[in-house]
């Protein structure tokens, strides 16, 4: 099965004191990867190269139906949830028609996928509510709904869970475990070496701005359980 | 009922009774304003925005230079213009010296920074992630920033308020430029300044009165936009 999204020889500089750089990353689709290493390691800005948010130096990034010239058509393959999502001003019917307006979707088109979407994540009749009136978790799901709504090929989430309370943890855990059935590929960041277990069937690691490309279980473990013990855990 | 009394009520008399030369001054004022705040936000709402969302060498010199053009003394403006405009100015011929189209430009080189600046501010003050949002959802960069201006929506009309606030009130280039020709290119102020002068208090009064009416609305507007 062809890649969703490869990349090559990626080297991205920020600053003087940070570099990132990735030899190789292919992503197969219909997959759950699980991106993990410590704070200031290189998570968000991997995804945000991913996203083509940010150019990278040098290297390559190709998408599965070959090279565009077009940024702004690439990036509708891929979508990126921040970690604190911002919702625009408005309904969240307005939120996830954005995205769809832009690719030409018509109203009917429309009303059908926001309202199957919405579903999806759990907010069934959160059409016309107002998106500053909606609660942290609920932001998170909006956030989650408007970029699963563009059915994109790879979905990019910077830690989504890091501002969710625990009841509504194993509900979101148990959504984004199922995305792969709507055909998307999902990566999250996660500082929880737990959480990666749990829902990545691969692991990503990365540790000053060096990628462990698709470390297998066994390694990353052994480095969690490591730790754990240093800690006296 | 003395020297102030008797101008209110002959003010009030020419407000309510509709006095064909002050509905003119009224008139022409609205119409140059409105004119040159239209133009001023179509050239001073994208210049904020491209300066809010773009870094390269010389955007500070640029910023200074804004803020300098937004202090421009209104007879500075007129002087520069009057000398374009002027018969044998390199504009001369095409005959626009002492018409509302001459006053018209004047005014929007005096709101266009004003509109530019607060833009500018509003942009600066933004949510940051606005635009990487939009972005993420497959938007161009001109398509993220049209999203960006719905977003702070607000903060443009106040600029745009704020301008027209600047032009309605000045007086310089409306008389330099406009020449204060009556029911031509007479606006309240220009009238204000000419009746005075000529001992015609109760009227410049009237003239006042309609002037401080439209910047009470101006304001009321600007305040009920700052609290959303």
């Amino acid at each position: 099965m062809q890649p969703v999204i490869s990349l090559k020889d990626i080297r991205v500089t920020l600053g003087q004191n940070f570099s990132l750089s990735v030899e190789s990353l292919v992503l197969q689709p219909h997959r759950i990867y699980a991106l993990t290493g410590p704070n200031g390691a290189g998570k968000s800005t991997l995804l945000r190269v991913m996203a083509l948010l940010l150019s990278p130096q040098a290297g390559t990034i190709e998408f599965a139906e070959g090279d565009s010239r077009d940024l702004a058509r690439q990036r509708q393959r891929v979508t990126l949830v921040e970690q604190t999502p911002y919702l625009f001003e408005g309904s969240v019917t307005d939120n996830l028609s954005f995205g769809l307006k832009l690719r030409g979707i018509n109203s009917r088109e429309r009303s059908e996928r926001i309202r199957a979407t919405l579903a999806i994540v759990g907010l069934e009749g959160f059409e016309q509510r107002r998106a500053k009136e909606l609660s942290g978790g609920e932001v998170q799901r909006v956030a989650l709904a408007r970029a699963l709504v563009l059915k994109p090929e790879l979905l990019l989430l910077d830690e989504p869970t890091a501002n969710i309370d625990s009841n509504s943890l194993q509900a979101y855990e148990a959504l984004l475990r199922g995305l792969p059935e709507y055909g998307v590929t999902v990566v999250f960041s996660t500082h929880d070496p737990s959480q990666s277990r749990r829902l990545g069937e691969e692991v990503l690691r990365i540790e000053y701005g060096h990628l462990v490309n698709g470390a297998p279980r066994g390694p990353q473990d052994a480095v969690f359980n490591q730790r754990r013990s240093m800690y006296g855990a | 009922m003395g020297y102030w009394g008797d101008s209110l009520l002959t003010a009030f008399e020419l407000i309510l009774g509709f006095d064909r030369e002050v509905r003119m001054a009224v008139w022409t004022s609205l119409y140059t304003s409105s004119c040159s705040i239209a133009i001023a936000a179509l050239l001073g709402v994208p210049i904020g925005l491209w300066l809010g969302l773009n870094r390269f060498r010389g955007r500070q010199l640029l910023i200074a230079l804004l803020n300098t053009l937004m202090a421009l003394p209104t007879v500075v403006v007129g002087l520069l213009l009057f000398g374009l405009l002027s018969r044998q100015g390199p504009l001369g011929p095409l005959g626009l010296l002492f018409t509302p189209l001459a006053m018209i430009a004047g005014q929007t080189v005096l709101a266009a920074p004003i509109v530019a600046n607060l833009v500018l501010a509003a942009v600066t003050g933004a949510d940051q992630r606005i635009i990487n949002t939009a972005l993420t959802l497959g938007a161009s960069r001109l398509q993220a920033a049209i999203q960006l201006l719905r977003e702070i929506r607000f903060g443009v009309m106040a600029a745009v308020i704020a301008g027209f606030g600047r032009v309605i009130a000045e007086v310089g280039v409306a008389m330099m430029l406009g020449g204060n020709i009556r029911n031509s290119t007479r606006t309240m102020t220009t009238a204000i300044a000419l009746e005075t002068s000529k001992g015609e208090f109760a009227f410049g009064l009237a003239l006042g009165i309609i002037l401080l009416s439209v910047a009470l609305i101006v304001n009321l507007f600007l305040n009920a936009l700052q609290q959303r």
